[in-house]
């Protein structure tokens, strides 16, 4: 590319020898054709560039706001591409003008390691041992642990608290068992590669990961590793014990993140199937609810290496889980238990009806009991494995725990809380001696603000009641169509916004929840853990409710009002009044930050006027700067071809029209209907759709001067021009007395400069309705600097009302609309060519916020009568009417 | 007009046999090879404008290959198209001369745009013929 450039030059200046000859053959001049035309592609492919470069910059911002999900992938993608485009634009500039822009590859090479810096920042991954035995673990070792094991080694290490004998596989044999089949690269790819808000996309990934990782092969050191870890528990608990392996991923059961449910848990697990368990519980860090999970939550996927605790097995004659606090009421201090016969699993998949015990912490006692019918339990097979049993005769009706059993429950449960100082999740089994065992403890996430809307909740207003009951698992009102989840494939048809309605609330319906208004299930409680992440995600759920997959059906909209457990048709607009705004779950997060972090070297424009000395490529100091620079100065050498070559057919002509301004049109390419040997060019030979429509906005309506300056105006005008370095008239500028038009036929670029302020105009239209747009840009002005803001402010809401996304920034004003076909598109530049006239020097008149009320009045009406086509001026004066200030179209 | 020949490499065959076959509707003229010697002796044989690169493939890297390919076909454009969004390796290709890197997912018209582009510049570069014009000139 170098050589190409240096024959370029060279050639470029033998041409130059001749023409000072006068000597150019034929031959000669298509030669500078086809250098104007080389030039001409490479400054196209400049402006594709900064185009895509802009509308990243808008989708950065956008996302930083923190309101929608999206992941680490999302972020590489765009700096991969935004620093492609930037540096495309740099390496435009450099065949525009060779060798003239080279310090921008230093700015450029700055910025991006700055970028890589901060996306190649990880977690240092875990150094520490394969196994670590469970009596040696504690809240200091989550790191190597993970949360659910650190927390478990924490209370029976310091409080005594009996929990089952085992040890951890820690974060640092996930490392060695994904580096030693080379994962995480092929990962990465994967994950890149799939759009995750399609989910079936998501899905496929979700079962690609975790075959990969399952088909995987152990490594050696990590197998023996765990077989003795096993042998030596072995030794503890006896021949042949059967363990329990459960998920302790980074993260997971942090007062933020609680990962209720979504990875997997192995139980009741023989010697044999310790890898293959192990593999399986890996490979959950991939399932599809966790990955929507990390990606709603901004979690990223490199800060979670998934720990394994390989626990003794408890064969529960009954378990369940506790609440230390009530979830929706931080200020009510009982203790919930939630107790089921045989295995606690039931109670937090919500298979099975549970007891609820509620005790008074001060002093302990039961203060009410819920006694359900169970009709079923999970016990474990002899050999391997769980099994679901029926209950018969009257077990069923029995409390599955006594009084007694409660009361100890509870007070376990205050110690961890007194011990943690926050409000407790805990899980936790009888065994068959009828001795208390911990399985897990977590953060209890709560939720304020519950009792007073539930005595709101019981004003009903009229409305039609499908049906009530059932039980508050997260409380709220939410509106939606319902949508029943009967099966996994359902998964795939569910709309955002839908109700999602199930028999069985599954942690793996988990993976909806970032798209469902409320969440109804026939079974299951408060205790669940999709209860506990609707609660998470602010989701209204409404558990226990029976019938409702049979009484909702599918496509009606309907109002679920978990407050008041009742669900009714339609959309109830009392209701939802009271209704929280949905919680912003990226707020705070990992990705976010990061996002951020990335953003500040990317977006924050620096370089704003063309003419002030620190417009040079050395001062850019983000991405958005470089291309700035790289598309104000390509217009420049665009210009300079024609004059620097001496080629008449490639300078730029003077435009014959009726007002009183220069205009000057340089041709890129087929913007004139045929050649023009002179130095003007008739309005009639011009066919350049972008320009001729800007051109009608311009002189539709005459402009009828400045408007009337009293004394105040007058005497900032005055000041302003005596001290602003932007309106220095020694400036070199190339705008300071001509309007420079650059067309093809598709294509203008208009640099103008009207008194003092600065515009421009930029706009591609044609076949490709998804590449057209039109920027405009419009700063500076005579008056002082809070008459100019105002104004800035005014062309901002009006272009704003057009659909025209704009920006302000001090007294500058930036707009852009894209992706429209050619009408929609030549109404918009029309609308332009008029604003560009008709807001000259009204910076003068903008008094204070008021005074433009009926300059506002007037503009409004010019562009209804003399540049909207008919019907737009209809649904205009419609919408006006209507709504008070929006010119939606 | 003959169409625009483009050569797809990327070992993932199923992702391959798609965008083969959904080029080939728009009218291109695309055959896909899974691995980067495969591609270099494709180019031995058959007249390529495009071709669309995968940058880990089996075989050669995709910077190698695009390397042998700007040093044997100075004039042919290289579109590196991958599930591997990293900068530095987008810049090190753009920097041996790719015309564009892309990252998966992409949408097929914004492929096809690119390859329009690309093709666009091959013709510009082969008509500027820059050395040619130069001996021209020097005579």
């Amino acid at each position: 590319m170098g050589s190409c450039m240096s024959f370029v030059k060279k050639w470029l200046e033998k041409l130059r020898t001749k023409r000072r000859q006068n000597n150019l053959t034929p031959r000669d001049v298509e030669a500078l054709r086809t250098a104007f035309q080389t030039r001409y592609h490479n400054f196209k492919l400049l402006l594709s560039a900064n185009n895509r470069v802009l509308h990243i910059v808008a989708e950065l911002e956008a996302a930083c706001k923190g309101d929608s999900p999206f992941g680490m992938s999302f972020i590489r993608a765009n700096c991969t591409a935004i620093s492609v485009d930037v540096f495309r634009m740099i390496k435009s500039m450099d065949e525009l003008a060779p060798g003239k822009y080279g310090d921008l590859h230093e700015s450029f090479m700055s910025i991006q390691g700055r970028i890589a810096e901060i996306l190649s920042e990880r977690r240092q991954a875990g150094a520490g041992p394969l196994i670590i035995p469970l009596h040696e673990v504690d809240k200091t070792r989550s790191d190597e642990a993970g949360n659910k094991m650190a927390n478990l080694g924490e209370i029976s290490n310091r409080l005594g608290i009996r929990v089952p004998a085992g040890f951890v596989i820690s974060s640092g044999a996930y490392r060695k068992f994904i580096d030693h089949n080379d994962l995480q690269v092929e990962i990465d790819r994967l994950i890149q590669s799939s759009p995750v808000e399609e989910m079936d996309q998501l899905l496929s990934l979700s079962a690609q990961i975790q075959q990969k990782i399952i088909s995987a092969e152990m490594p050696d050191e990590l197998r023996k590793a765990i077989s003795i870890a096993y042998a030596e528990l072995e030794s503890e608990e006896g021949q042949g014990v059967k363990v329990s392996l459960r998920s302790s991923a980074l993260g997971e059961d942090s007062v933020q993140t609680s990962f209720a449910g979504q990875y997997r848990s192995e139980l009741n697990v023989s010697a044999d199937s310790l890898i293959s368990a192990y593999k399986e519980i890996a490979a959950s860090k991939y399932s599809l609810q966790a990955i929507a999970y990390r990606l709603t939550r901004g979690i990223r996927d490199e800060d979670i290496d998934m720990c394994v605790g390989c626990l003794s097995m408890v064969n529960a004659a009954a378990g369940g889980v506790i609440y230390s606090r009530n979830p929706f009421d931080a200020r009510d201090e009982r203790i919930f238990i939630h107790s089921a016969l045989g295995l606690p699993k039931t109670v937090v998949d919500g298979s099975i009806a549970a007891d609820l015990f509620v005790v008074s912490r001060d002093p302990v006692g039961i203060v009410e009991e819920h006694i359900a019918q169970k009709r079923e339990k999970f016990v474990c097979y002899a050999e391997e494995g769980v099994c679901r049993l029926e209950v018969v005769g009257s077990e069923g009706m029995e409390p599955s725990i006594l009084g007694n059993t409660a009361l100890e429950l509870a007070r376990i449960a205050i110690r961890i809380e007194d011990h943690y100082g926050v409000a407790q999740d805990v899980e936790w089994a009888l065994d068959e001696k009828g001795e208390i065992v911990i399985l897990q403890c977590r953060p209890l996430n709560q939720r304020y603000g519950f009792a007073e809307r539930e005595e709101e909740a019981a004003e009903v207003p009229p409305c039609k009641m499908i049906v009530s009951g059932g039980l508050t698992a997260s409380p709220g009102v939410g509106v939606g169509r319902v949508f029943v989840v009967r099966r996994e494939s359902d998964v795939l048809f569910f709309n955002k916004g839908a109700v999602l309605v199930v028999k069985q609330p599954l942690p793996r319906w988990a993976a909806l929840l970032g798209r469902a208004s409320a969440l109804v299930a026939e079974q299951g409680s408060a205790a669940v853990h999709l209860a506990n992440l609707a609660r998470e995600f602010c989701v209204p759920a409404i558990m226990g409710l029976e019938g409702a997959t049979e009484l909702l059906e599918n496509g009606r909209l309907v109002t679920v009002d978990a407050d008041g457990r009742r669900i009714c048709d339609g959309e109830i607009e009392q209701l939802l009044e009271n209704r929280e705004r949905p919680k912003c779950l990226m707020d705070g997060s990992p990705v976010l930050e990061i996002l951020k972090r990335v953003c500040e070297h990317i977006v924050p424009l620096h370089l704003l006027e063309p003419d002030a000395p620190d417009f040079k490529p050395s001062a850019c100091r983000t991405f958005h700067d470089i291309s700035r620079f790289c598309h104000e100065r390509a217009v420049v050498e665009m210009f300079s071809f024609g004059k620097d070559h001496r080629f008449s057919e490639k300078a730029s002509k003077q435009l014959v029209c009726g007002i009183p301004m220069q205009w000057w049109i340089l041709n890129l390419d087929d913007g004139f209907r045929e050649d023009v040997p002179g130095k003007r060019v008739n309005l009639d030979n011009i066919v350049s759709i972008p320009m001729l429509a800007l051109w009608e906005g311009i002189v539709a309506v005459p402009w009828e001067g400045p408007p009337p300056v009293d004394a105040r105006g007058f005497m900032s005008i005055l000041v302003e021009a005596g001290s602003s370095g932007a309106l220095d008239p020694a400036l070199p500028s190339p705008y300071v007395a001509r309007n420079y038009f650059m067309i093809s036929k598709n294509f203008c670029s208009l640099s103008s400069r009207f008194g003092f302020h600065f515009a421009s105009v930029e706009a591609l239209v044609g076949e490709r309705a998804n590449e057209n747009y039109a920027s405009f840009f419009f700063k500076g002005g005579a008056a002082d600097y809070g008459r100019r803001v105002r104004r800035a402010r005014f062309v901002g809401e009006i272009l704003d009302g057009f659909e025209f996304h704009a920006q302000i920034r001090e007294d500058g004003v930036t707009a852009r609309i894209e992706g429209y076909d050619e009408e929609v598109m030549k109404e918009k530049l029309r609308i332009l060519g008029y604003l560009l006239i008709h807001t000259r020097q009204i910076d003068m008149v903008m008094y204070n916020d008021s005074s433009y009320v009926q300059l506002e009045h007037k503009l409004m009406s010019d562009i209804s009568s003399a540049i909207l086509s008919r019907s737009s001026t209809v649904i205009l004066q419609k919408s006006l009417d209507s709504s008070g200030g929006k010119y939606v179209l | 007009m003959e169409p625009i020949s483009v050569l797809i490499v990327d070992d993932e065959v199923e992702f391959l046999d798609t965008l083969v076959k959904r080029l080939r509707k728009r009218k291109l003229n695309v055959n896909g090879v899974t691995e980067g010697p495969a591609a270099l002796e494709f180019l031995k044989k058959a007249q390529v404008d495009i071709v669309v690169l995968d940058v880990k493939i089996p075989g050669m890297t995709g910077l190698d290959v695009l390397r042998q390919i700007k040093k044997n076909y100075g004039l042919l454009e290289v579109i590196m198209l991958t599930g591997h969004a990293n900068m530095e390796v987008a810049i090190e290709g753009m920097d041996m001369g790719a015309f564009d890197y892309l990252t998966k997912p992409i949408e097929i018209d914004d492929l096809v745009y690119k390859i329009q582009d690309a093709y666009k510049r091959k013709k510009l570069n082969e008509r500027a013929d820059f050395p040619q014009t130069l001996d021209t000139l020097g005579k």
